[in-house]
């Protein structure tokens, strides 16, 4: 028995060998078995030419709605126009994109070119798992420029190295059920008066569907005069009057009935509570307008920019997206092939031409209904992907939260010293 | 001189049936070997070293992982709630299962209906299963709505649940609705174990006690319960196997940090999400081993409560 | 009416027999018969309601589906339209799929299981009871925690793409050590007199075990058949692992999940209850059919005192 045992632990361990071998520490790249697939060294200072570059590329994708899958498909359609010479082949990461990427990685055998959430960007790029970009953008003279600023620092590494290219990106918008709110609030203050306006109010069951936690939160309190870090990011701040006083004009909202979360009013999301009519105003993206679109096309509903707080300052969260290229995907040439078509003017216009998504470069045409969302870009804070180890804070605050709201204490203390400990032990890591 | 002839004879005998023994087992043990117990051992390696997701290890660590775990608030609330789930889960499944089994057990009509329809919510997969109990126990579900209409509303007040109680959303009930859950989903299966078990005590032993005069109350704590020992080893100890494992019902139900509140936070959870959240396999794996660990003394704990069995 | 009742109870039961021992009991077990038919109709109920009201909740509005109306009001076909219309890929692929999957682990989980279990009933070899041990640590184990190396392992052997990704999901399913379990519970209580004579007659370990045990297994080997069928098909977490990177792999439990993720559809609870009809009804037809089995090979190869 024990001799099979050691067959066994040799099988188990040759075959991660197999993959750790070559992976020596310091030499992350370059170790493809292929020579084409090594990186753009191999052409070394030549410039990079998409048209000139044969084989194939896989895209691992991830749809959120059949209408992302079609508005792709189309895109990549263009792309075989533009370059027949490279064959894509969509791959569906679905499930849980997130653990079946990590495992894929670890197996390295990731797709030539796949999503990067701005939430986990920073985690992957510390772990290694995807390769930089810097070279491909130089030989390709790929300007960079057009992407909203904000968007694009979120898939810089510490090392100064860009690791994606936002594909698209989204700013939070006050939605508002035009029928109930005829002109919609452009300052806090007129906020709190229309949804007191409307508590009470027949059909609906509160004024607002609201986040009890940072996703939105975050915008409200910054807006308010609070912050969570300080500007450097290398400490918290939640712990300033300022910052308490801004986090306890939040939780006053769910205190005075003026808002409740999607939970409590029995909703999938705040959006559906926009649509089936339990609340008259919300906060949500682009991603709205598809669903409001296809599901309650019925309704009377506007997207309006956020409004603004005591700071006086326009305020509001961005989420985004990049295309990244992993240190062991095969196709590494081809991958940026098509991510230079994907992420420039010609091929975002295309993509976010399907309008389920919003563009992440200044110079693509806004699409339709996504006007208030695009002009958020230029001010707008990354709602994620910010510091390392950012859904351990969250988590933290949106549990400490929930609590209170959920046992009508709505005590922002218990909240901030779980978010100081969270923050203090991520800033450690 | 006959015996002598015959021991080479017999011992070849035991050597052929031991090799035959080795010949049927062999596939599953090389799996097993491999794809499990195998899992385990890398497991428990990758635990004691700093380990790169890309590069596997990357510097020896010892056991600061384990001391970690020790340290790790979070990991403390995944052991709370996993051994609350389980110690309430495991004893109101099996009262559950048994109570039925000894209804069923009886010559009753429609026995063969009862039995199936009793089983017939574990044939749904976890995943339907537990959004259908999402939809049933959501805010303005069904199950809020009988309740309000059959007038049990202010029975719910005094408990402290409003007329739209979020069942899976509260974290106060969370765990609750889980347990509600799976208990429902699994009694009948309890129950087919148990209706084993009770149909191999013989009909002496009843007899014997209906004529010592016992009711049938006395006759099933007196006769039947202690006779349904194997019965009760068996059950408990795949519930609690099964219960210390919870991932599905509470990953679909809070998603990968065990919303709300960390109240369906449990052990494999964490794992998961050492795993793909925190990207931490090293970590991850310690986790693996201690919940291991946990299983395997709450399963030698049951054989010593329950004694031995032939079974084992 | 009392006697029939009483011949009714038979002496099988407990309960009934205690009861029949006494006039008092007679009169006693008649109210405990029917309150014990309360109890069975009542948990019944519990049991298939939930059920029913997915299959009504899939007929509603999504307004309706919040309203405790028995019959829809209205009665609308569009949540299965919007399903229907939706799904990719079609439903024959998918179920073909999950058919695929779930018949190859069932044959191999009977094939290897009941050798294993066989031997570890009745075969005589050193070192059998630390393996059987071993066989049952393996339910200790979370597949969560195997992922990573288990992944790692068979992407190592090139098996995690294209028509091979199959094998992985295959193989690590191929055999359990439940299958085990429950065939070499079900061989211990077979007498042993039966293979004796079978040596007697000169048969072989494999011939006893083929022509003799095995036929006298059929009531453990449809439980183990039905059990591995329905878990199998039921299952997500490896067909996830290994099968979502093509569509046209995709089983029916994941082709339906990552439907309702993807639908976006959160809780647009009509069509979502549409999913859970469609995802339940193979399983639901073939409990139909064969119930019986179902509920008498646990019963049978359950735990013998």
């Amino acid at each position: 028995m024990r001799r099979v045992l050691v067959v066994a632990m040799c099988l188990v361990l040759v075959g991660s060998a197999c993959g750790t071998s070559t992976g020596t520490p310091g030499a992350s790249t370059g170790t493809g078995p292929v020579g084409s697939s090594g990186g753009p060294s191999e052409s070394a200072g030549a410039a990079f030419d998409p048209s000139k570059i044969t084989g194939n590329v896989t895209i691992g994708e991830w749809d959120s709605s059949p209408a992302e899958h079609s508005a792709l498909s189309s895109a990549l359609a263009a792309f075989s126009v533009t370059y027949p010479n490279i064959k894509v082949k969509q791959e569906n990461v679905s499930g849980d994109f997130r653990a079946q990427m990590i495992t894929r990685f670890g197996a390295h055998n990731p797709p030539d070119l796949f999503y990067v959430n701005a939430e986990y960007a920073q985690d992957w790029i510390d772990n290694g798992f995807l390769a930089p970009l810097d070279d491909y953008i130089a030989k390709s003279a790929f300007k960079t420029d057009p992407f909203f600023k904000n968007y694009l620092q979120i898939f810089t590494g510490s090392d100064g190295k860009i690791y994606g290219l936002p594909k698209d990106g989204n700013t939070i918008a006050l939605a508002y059920n035009a029928d109930l709110v005829p002109t919609p609030p452009t300052t806090l203050d007129e906020l709190v008066t229309t949804a007191q306006g409307l508590v009470g109010k027949k059909g609906i069951k509160a004024p607002m569907c609201l986040n009890a936690a940072l996703d939105r939160g975050l915008g409200f309190i910054e807006a308010q005069g609070g912050s969570l870090l300080t500007a450097d990011n290398k400490a918290e701040a939640i712990d300033t009057p300022a910052s308490k006083q801004a986090l306890q004009w939040y939780m006053d909202l769910f205190k005075n009935g003026l808002g409740t979360t999607n939970k409590a009013l029995g909703d999938g999301w705040c959006g559906e509570a926009l649509g089936k009519g339990d609340v008259a105003m919300t906060f949500e993206g682009g991603w709205l307008l598809g669903f409001m679109q296809s599901t309650y096309p019925k309704v009377n509903w506007k997207f309006a920019e956020m409004p603004t707080g005591s700071t006086g300052q326009k305020v509001t969260l961005s989420y985004t997206a990049a295309y990244g290229i992993g240190v062991d995907s095969a196709n590494k040439d081809q991958a940026w092939a098509l991510m230079q078509y994907l992420t420039g003017p010609q091929g975002m216009a295309v993509w976010t031409g399907g309008g389920i998504a919003v563009p992440s470069r200044s110079d693509v045409p806004v699409p339709a209904g996504f006007d208030v969302i695009v002009k958020g870009a230029d001010y707008s804070k990354p709602g994620s992907g910010f510091i390392k180890g950012y859904n351990d804070i969250q988590t933290a605050f949106a549990n400490a939260f929930d609590a209170e709201i959920t046992n009508k204490t709505f005590n922002v203390d218990p909240v901030i010293a779980a978010t100081v400990s969270a923050v203090n032990k991520a800033l450690a890591q | 001189m006959t015996a002598s002839r015959l021991l080479p004879a017999r011992k070849a005998g035991a050597r052929n049936e031991a090799l035959a023994g080795y010949l049927f087992i062999l596939v599953p043990m090389i799996m097993f070997l491999v794809l499990n117990i195998g899992m385990v051992l890398y497991a428990l390696y990758m635990s004691v070293w700093k380990w790169s997701v890309l590069k596997g290890p990357i510097s020896f660590i010892g056991a600061r992982n384990y001391q970690n775990i020790l340290s790790d608030e979070k990991f403390w609330v995944a052991v709370r709630n996993t051994l609350y789930y389980t110690a309430i889960w495991v004893p109101l499944t099996m009262a559950v299962g048994l109570f039925l089994a000894v209804i069923v057990n009886q010559k009753i009509r429609g026995q063969t209906f009862f039995r199936g329809a009793f089983y017939f919510p574990a044939i749904a997969s976890s995943a339907a299963i537990t959004v259908l109990w999402i939809f049933l126990v959501s805010p303005s579900g069904v199950f809020n709505e009988i309740r309000g209409a059959l007038g049990l509303n202010p029975l719910f007040q005094l408990l402290g649940y409003g007329p739209n109680q979020d069942w899976m959303g509260d974290y106060h009930t969370a765990l609750n609705s889980v347990i509600i859950l799976n208990a429902w989903t699994t009694s009948g299966t309890f129950m087919l174990f148990y209706l084993a078990s009770l149909q191999s005590i013989s009909h002496e032993v009843y007899e014997a006690a209906a004529i010592d005069g016992a009711s049938a109350w006395q006759t099933f704590w007196k006769v039947t319960f202690p006779l349904l020992r194997p019965g009760h080893f068996f059950v408990a100890t795949v519930g609690v196997i099964g219960g210390l494992q919870l991932f599905d019902q509470a990953f679909i139900g809070g998603g990968p940090n065990g919303e709300p509140n960390n109240a369906l936070l449990t052990i494999v959870l964490y794992l998961y999400n050492a795993l793909f959240i925190q990207i931490n396999f090293s970590y991850a794996a310690s986790m693996g081993i201690v919940l291991f660990v946990i299983i395997f003394g709450a399963t030698l704990i049951q054989r010593q409560l329950f004694g031995r069995t032939p079974a084992w | 009416m009392v006697s029939s009742q009483t011949d009714a109870m038979g002496p099988a039961g407990p309960v009934a027999v205690a009861a029949s021992a006494s006039p008092v009991g007679e009169r006693g077990g008649r109210w405990r018969r029917r309150v014990a038919y309360v109890i069975l109709i009542g948990y019944a109920l519990l049991m298939f309601l939930p059920f029913a009201w997915t299959l009504i909740t899939s007929f509603k509005t999504l307004p309706d589906s919040t309203q405790l109306t028995i019959i829809p009001q209205p009665f609308t076909l569009e949540p299965w339209r919007f399903v229907f219309a939706n799904l990719t890929p079609p439903i024959p692929v998918m179920f073909g799929n999950s058919l695929l999957i779930a018949g190859v682990v069932t044959v191999t989980n009977l094939a290897l299981g009941s050798l294993a279990g066989y031997a570890f009933a009745r075969l005589r070899f050193p070192g059998r009871e630390v393996l059987f041990l071993v066989v049952l640590a393996t339910l200790m184990i979370p597949d969560q925690l195997r992922l990573p190396p288990v992944y790692v392992l068979f992407s190592s052997l090139g098996l995690t793409k294209g028509v091979a990704a199959y094998i992985p999901v295959i193989v690590i399913s191929a055999i359990s050590a439940s299958s085990i379990f429950l065939l070499r519970q079900y061989f211990l209580t077979i007498p042993r007199d039966i293979e004796e004579a079978a040596r007697i007659d000169g048969a072989g370990f494999f011939t006893t075990f083929w022509r003799v045990m095995l036929p006298l297994a059929t009531p453990a080997l449809s439980a183990v058949t039905i059990l591995q069928f329905q878990g199998t098909w039921n299952s997500f977490f490896w067909p996830v692992v290994f099968l979502s990177a093509d569509p046209s792999h995709w089983t029916l439990p994941l082709g339906l999940t990552l439907f309702r993720q993807s639908g976006g559809f959160g809780s647009n609870w009509p069509p979502l209850m549409a999913t859970v009809v469609i995802a339940t009804l193979p399983i639901l037809l073939l409990y139909l059919f064969f119930q019986r089995y179902f509920v008498e090979g646990i019963a049978a190869s359950g735990v013998k005192g």
